[in-house]
């Protein structure tokens, strides 16, 4: 799959989300598009790994809490594969304890629902220029 | 021959003719006489057992013989029968032929003159057709009937043959009384006998009965789907049925040794003894008592028994009869569900909060994430260059949208969890407590309960919800009436009291004159008690702890010290600056928070 082409032509980034919410799904391309990158919106976990793209995907922006497999549970799945995606974690719930659990877990970012655009902005970069 | 009257002439009684009889012949004479006394003698031994016609027809024929009479005639009297008996012998070569009525007649019509039962003599003989007839009485006087007899020899009756007469009559008379006497002890014998085989059948078919009676009440004890246990009034068992004996393990043998205390849980061996003794007392005549038993092998087993004082008859005397059911099963699931219901009810506690917060954020979330989302699309849309104002449209439109949503669900939300929401308010506890009593008077009363109220006049306001606080009141009111239930041996008295409780607290009390709780129990109630009541408004102790202790109070249950417990809450006192301002606050604003 080719990425779209910025405005300018330049190649963007494909960012992927993975929510099984979905206003999320609904709003959160226009915005990482409007930060320039590219966009692919997964409903579940075992969609994302039954697709092609977790070849190009540069960062992705994974929900916690899904039926099926959860957002820790895929992460630790693409590590087994040597799969080292930066992952952004997204969640409602106001757990304190799941922030340190995931940052452990090697997640890049992790952000409460609702964040602002420039927290996911900032997370986005965090993750890219860890990588 | 003519039998009428003209033919007979009275004789005057016979001279004693001297016969002068040569020696030999009279000696001849005697000695005949004394073989024929001797026969008559006998005769009674001949006669037992016989019939009367049959000494009749015997001694008419000895007669004949020995005084060589023309005839002999008997009448018997009604002794031996509704008809009078005639008999008349007449020898081949008599002179006369008539019936035996008809001489009867005669002789009748001769003696008339003699008064009923007097004596004819033998003197006082009379002719009949040339022939000289004399009457002998039978009996003593006469009431057994009469011999006549009649010869045509001149001088006839000689001595000798008056004595043979006279000797004859009385044989006859004692023979004919001893058939009559056998003939009265047959009779009387049969009448025994008979009366003796009613008594038997009688005798026997009561027992028949009371045999089937008690085969059926034997059937009814063995075969009973219950325990059947009968006690001496000491409580000692005198029988039991095999349910329960396999209920408790013992055999009826091994229960004959034991009284119904000795294996009773001690726990319920009080409560059970007083029982016993209203029931002996006569207070009662039964009761019903759940209680523990303890088995041979030391098992405990619950069972409901239902005992009933017996009344004695002549033979047998009062006792003790409990038709007993295991429960163990029903207290096992019972105990498990209140079990259950506190675990849940904790869980709920804890949870449902938790869990509604959970609910309604999760809910607004959603559409709230989406806003911010949008929102900040939005704003860089339309600072880029060019701005993207088709996108930034759409952004905006999504906004709205998910700003409705977000109202939509606070709407739900309001409408699925909303009672009236909790307001805590100043208020007059006398006056909450008024309202309570006066709802549920008429309910109170057709429980046969009495109702008094004691508030108090100078009781300070206090800061409460007034609806939670009187759910509460309601709860221990029929808490109170439900205690009463079962009394009817003293008056079912309900008294509700509010007071001052110290400086800053105000206590209100519902006591009740019922069952009371155990004080192990007294605590054991406020977990254990659950509302199952299905009108909505029913709440349960617990619940009602709740509400008190949300109101920085205490609900609290005590024994009285007569029967029946109280069960009592305090609540703080309104602080007077506070009270107005919150007061004042509402009013001013209503849409503001509380503070």
């Amino acid at each position: 799959m080719q990425p779209p082409n910025g405005r300018d032509g330049k190649e963007r980034a494909l960012l992927s989300v993975v929510d099984d919410d979905e206003s999320v799904r609904e709003s959160l391309p226009d915005l990482i598009m409007e930060f320039g990158f590219a966009a692919r919106v997964f409903s579940s976990a075992e969609e994302f790994l039954s697709s092609d793209c977790f070849e190009e995907t540069r960062c992705l922006i994974l929900d916690i809490a899904m039926p099926g497999m959860s957002g820790p549970e895929l992460h630790e799945e693409l590590k087994r594969r040597g799969q080292q995606i930066p992952t952004i974690f997204i969640t409602g719930q106001r757990d304190e304890t799941i922030r340190a659990r995931v940052l452990k877990q090697g997640a890049a970012g992790f952000l409460l629902k609702p964040f602002s655009d420039t927290a996911l902005l900032a997370a986005i970069n965090t993750a890219l220029q860890a990588a | 021959m003519n039998a009428g009257r003209a033919g007979i002439t009275r004789l005057r009684p016979p001279e004693m003719k001297e016969h002068v009889e040569a020696p030999a012949e009279e000696i001849k004479r005697l000695q005949r006489c004394v073989n024929d006394l001797v026969s008559l003698l006998a005769l009674p031994a001949i006669w037992r057992g016989g019939e009367p016609s049959q000494i009749i027809q015997t001694l008419l024929d000895v007669l004949l013989r020995i005084l060589r009479l023309d005839f002999a005639y008997v009448r018997l009297n009604d002794a031996f029968g509704a008809v009078p008996v005639e008999v008349l012998r007449v020898t081949e070569h008599s002179k006369i032929s008539l019936t035996p009525g008809e001489l009867g007649k005669i002789i009748s019509n001769s003696f008339a003159g003699y008064a009923q039962g007097s004596l004819p003599q033998p003197r006082d003989g009379f002719v009949m057709e040339g022939l000289l007839t004399f009457p002998v009485p039978l009996g003593i006087h006469g009431e057994i009937g009469m011999i006549v007899v009649s010869s045509d020899r001149p001088g006839f009756p000689g001595q000798t043959e008056s004595l043979l007469l006279s000797v004859a009559a009385n044989q006859a008379a004692i023979g004919l009384q001893e058939v009559r006497l056998l003939t009265e002890q047959k009779r009387i014998a049969i009448e025994l006998e008979q009366r003796v085989a009613e008594r038997t059948k009688a005798l026997t078919q009561t027992n028949e009965e009371l045999r089937r009676s008690e085969e059926r009440w034997r059937s009814i004890f063995e075969n009973s789907a219950v325990g059947v246990a009968l006690t001496d009034l000491n409580g000692r068992f005198i029988a039991t049925n095999p349910v329960y004996e396999r209920m408790l393990g013992y055999t009826e043998k091994e229960f004959q040794q034991l009284t119904f205390l000795d294996i009773t849980h001690e726990e319920d061996v009080e409560h059970n003894r007083g029982l016993i003794g209203e029931l002996l007392e006569g207070k009662r005549r039964q009761f019903q008592i759940e209680k523990q038993y303890r088995r041979k092998d030391g098992q405990p087993v619950w069972v409901s028994n239902n005992v009933s004082l017996v009344s004695g008859t002549e033979r047998v005397p009062r006792f003790l009869m409990a038709l007993s059911e295991d429960i163990t099963q029903r207290k096992l699931s019972e105990e498990a569900l209140a079990k259950a219901r506190l675990e849940l009810a904790k869980v709920a506690e804890i949870t449902s909060l938790g869990v509604l917060t959970a609910s309604i954020a999760h809910e607004v979330n959603q559409p709230l994430a989406g806003i911010i989302t949008n929102s900040g699309t939005c704003l860089r849309m339309l600072s880029a260059d060019p701005p993207n104002v088709e996108g930034a449209r759409e952004t905006a439109r999504r906004t709205i949208r998910d700003g409705n949503r977000a109202s939509d669900v606070i709407t739900r939300l309001r409408m699925l969890y909303s009672k009236k929401e909790p307001s805590p308010e100043s208020m007059d506890l006398n006056e909450a407590t008024r309202e309570v009593t006066a709802l549920s008077l008429s309910e109170i009363e057709r429980s046969g309960v009495i109702l008094r109220s004691e508030l108090a006049d100078d009781l300070p306001p206090v800061v409460g919800d007034r609806i939670q606080l009187q759910q509460v009141i309601l709860n221990l009111l029929r808490n109170a009436v439900d205690a009463m239930r079962t009394i009817d041996d003293r008056p079912r008295e309900l008294l509700i009291g509010t007071q001052r409780d110290g400086e800053n607290q105000v206590r209100l009390s519902v006591k009740d004159s019922g069952v009371g709780v155990t004080p192990q129990a007294a605590e054991r109630i406020f977990e254990a008690f659950y509302t199952t009541k299905a009108d909505g408004m029913g709440i349960g102790l617990s619940v009602s702890r709740s509400i008190v202790a949300a109101h920085q109070g205490r609900l609290w249950a005590a024994l009285n010290d007569g029967p029946g417990c109280t069960f009592s809450f305090t609540i703080p006192c309104a602080k007077e600056g506070l009270a107005d301002a919150e007061t004042r606050a509402d009013r001013a604003d209503p849409s503001e928070d509380a503070a």
